[in-house]
């Protein structure tokens, strides 16, 4: 590796580069580098990541410190904070959390589910205004849909309720949803449908035994992008939610952080750091799914 | 077991200039095995579908065993399918392939379990069940798709070129094996395939299409011996039949043919085709094996002088490539016939066998 001569290309024009220049390159790398470019690179690479991962070693530094402030320090390992945090509303904040995230993230999987499959496999007319519309929805900022929303959710009698609340959560991924799981389920080869309704199978089995197994890792990716959209989800509770019993995480960060006149940045920390931990969990757990690839080696040749 | 009967299908998809397959009349007799073969783009993968019901004819009727199914769903078709891709359920072992189609139409657990294990010795792959079709070869993958089929039950089998993927010698052993299932199990078979070989070889009928159009259905010796027009002439045979250009000389008796050197009288019906032709040219066909190097001292059979271009040697015999004036054939010889290329030699030609089609519209002036 790195030991013959290679061309290098500076500013456009090739050059002949002594072997000693290049450095250890990665087999199967498409492109040689001088040791000098290496270090830049690498420089840059870690001046970025130190960008990002100060703040959050800061995080952690102030959830464990007794005298936290907007300095770093050595941490004293404390846990008074995080009681201070539970104690505050936390654990019922990250509860309700689970429960709009979960219920949300059930709703807007089923209904986008059947959506993209009759957008993907059935003629429909209009469809592709359909599809057009259901994109554009995509980029619909929350904020235009507050007010109506509410006017809507008072009148129907639904304010006020962490199931409706929920409604209203998958309703805003339903769009990102659909448009996932349609092209996803557009890549499922209709020979295998056909296989399957020739065997005698109906829509039903077919979508259930065959379409869904084979949309697994499209599916997983739409309920992890709606669980993180309605874990985080601020506006909405905040709007149409005015018990403090149903106060998600989010929000109760937000009013956290005003409670007591100033800021405290110790116990704040350790509620933003409780906060995330479900998060944190389920992109571990989503890596190692999604590793599994995707399945349709071995049924259609090619 | 069923009748396919095809009446004045058409089907024209949208923003196509063509129709993909045009006032289809076909019979498929019950437990007959057809085969339905063609150049790509002729019209036979449609009109497959069009059978199983994927595809909704434009005009005409599709019945199966006598009832008419251009409202009926593929599921309830009574069908079984062997897809070109096989089209086995990736996600799912070799015996829940198997069995999807019985526990789809809820026959009993018990007798799934018997019938599929049946099967499965049957075509060999008893020992694959617990295997992901990902982790099988393409003859087992085959196999599967065959058992998936026989376990259906149905009225009829479709095939959809399933040979086409596999290896040669896999090929000639699995066209083998089809026959073999087929003569132990004679359900209504159609089957779907642009190789000619496998169409002479495997079928009770042929059904060969062009361009959307059926052109001639026949056993294959009919087909091969007489051909309904040029197309199937040169379809058919391996290599392609000779075509020549004929002049018609016509001076108040039998009628006669001049092609190359040669000249020959016409008798029988294509006399007298050849006396109604208005035109005065024909296309003059010879398979490869009605050509030969003449005897010494001659024949009785008109010659032309050749020269050799030539000489492909395949084993048991021998493929000769020759150029007379500049119209370009290929003669077979038997084995280590001595010709070289830039040889001179003199042909003879079997106009026994001789076909002549109409110069125009293709069709056969027998």
């Amino acid at each position: 590796m790195g030991t013959a001569v290679t061309a290098k290309e500076v500013g456009g024009e090739t050059q002949g580069v002594e072997a000693s220049q290049v450095a250890d390159v990665p087999k199967g790398s498409l492109v040689r580098r001088t040791k000098r470019q290496r270090f830049i690179l690498d420089g840059i690479i870690v001046l970025v990541g130190l960008a990002f991962i100060l703040p959050m070693l800061w995080l952690l530094d102030a959830a464990f410190s007794n005298n936290a402030s907007q300095a770093m320090s050595v941490p004293q390992l404390t846990f008074g904070n995080f009681k201070a945090a539970i104690a505050a509303g936390a654990g019922g904040a990250i509860k309700n959390s689970l429960y709009l995230a979960i219920v949300s993230t059930f709703i807007a999987t089923v209904v986008s589910i059947l959506a993209a499959y009759v957008l993907s496999r059935r003629r429909v007319p209009l469809k592709g205004a359909m599809l057009i519309v259901v994109l554009f929805l995509t980029g619909l900022p929350i904020t235009l849909l507050l007010i109506p929303i509410y006017v809507m959710y008072v009148h129907l009698g639904w304010d006020n309720s962490p199931f409706y609340t929920s409604v209203a959560l998958a309703a805003t991924s339903v769009p990102f949803a659909i448009w996932l799981l349609k092209n996803f389920i557009d890549q499922v080869p209709r020979e295998f449908e056909e296989a399957a309704a020739i065997e005698g199978a109906g829509g039903v089995r077919i979508l259930w035994r065959i379409v869904i197994p084979l949309a697994t890792p499209g599916i997983f990716v739409a309920a992890i992008l709606t669980f993180i959209n309605s874990w985080g989800a601020f506006l909405l509770p905040l709007v149409i939610d005015a018990n403090p019993q149903n106060t998600p995480g989010a929000l109760g960060i937000y009013e956290f952080m005003s409670a007591n006149g100033r800021v405290q940045f110790g116990p704040l920390s350790a509620y933003a750091i409780l906060f995330s931990l479900p998060v944190i969990v389920l992109y571990l757990i989503s890596t190692r799914w999604l590793h599994g690839g995707f399945a349709f080696a071995g049924g259609v040749k090619g | 077991m069923a009748k396919i009967v095809l009446e004045g299908v058409d089907k024209l998809f949208k923003g196509k200039p063509r129709p993909a397959v045009e006032s289809l009349d076909l019979e498929v007799e019950d437990g007959e095995f057809l085969v339905m073969v063609g150049p790509s783009g002729c019209g036979k993968t449609t009109t497959l579908r069009m059978i199983a019901g994927f595809e909704t004819p434009t005009h005409g009727v599709i019945r199966i065993g006598g009832k008419a199914m251009n409202n009926v769903l593929p599921k309830d078709r009574n069908l079984a399918m062997v897809f070109q891709n096989y089209a086995l359920f990736p996600h799912m072992s070799v015996a829940k392939n198997l069995s999807f189609g019985m526990k789809a139409r809820r026959e009993p657990r018990a007798k799934i379990n018997k019938d599929v294990e049946t099967i499965a010795s049957m075509l060999g792959i008893d020992s694959l069940l617990d295997r992901k079709p990902s982790e099988l070869s393409g003859g087992e993958r085959q196999r599967v798709a065959l058992g998936r089929a026989l376990l259906r039950r149905p009225e009829a089998f479709l095939m959809d070129e399933p040979l086409s993927n596999l290896d040669a010698a896999l090929r000639v052993q699995m066209r083998l094996e089809i026959k073999r299932i087929h003569t132990q199990f004679p359900v209504t078979t159609v089957y779907v395939t642009h190789d000619q070989v496998e169409a002479m070889t495997m079928a009770d009928r042929i059904a060969l299409m062009n361009a959307g159009r059926l052109q001639q259905t026949a056993v294959p010796e009919s087909i091969y011996d007489h051909p309904a027009n040029a197309f199937v002439a040169g379809f058919i045979g391996t290599p392609k039949i000779n075509f020549f250009t004929g002049t018609v000389v016509r001076d108040g008796g039998t009628p006669r043919v001049s092609f190359l050197e040669c000249s020959c009288s016409v008798n029988g019906s294509a006399g007298a085709a050849l006396e109604k032709l208005s035109s005065s040219t024909v296309t003059v066909g010879f398979r490869p094996e009605e050509i030969r190097v003449a005897p010494e001292g001659g024949g009785r059979l008109p010659t032309a002088k050749c020269v050799v271009e030539m000489v492909e040697p395949l084993g048991p015999e021998t493929n000769v490539v020759a150029r007379c004036g500049d119209q370009l054939f290929v003669c077979r010889t038997s084995a280590r016939s001595g010709l070289e290329a830039g040889d001179a030699v003199t042909m003879e030609f079997d106009t026994s066998q001789m076909k002549l089609f109409d110069a125009e519209s293709g069709g056969s002036l027998e």
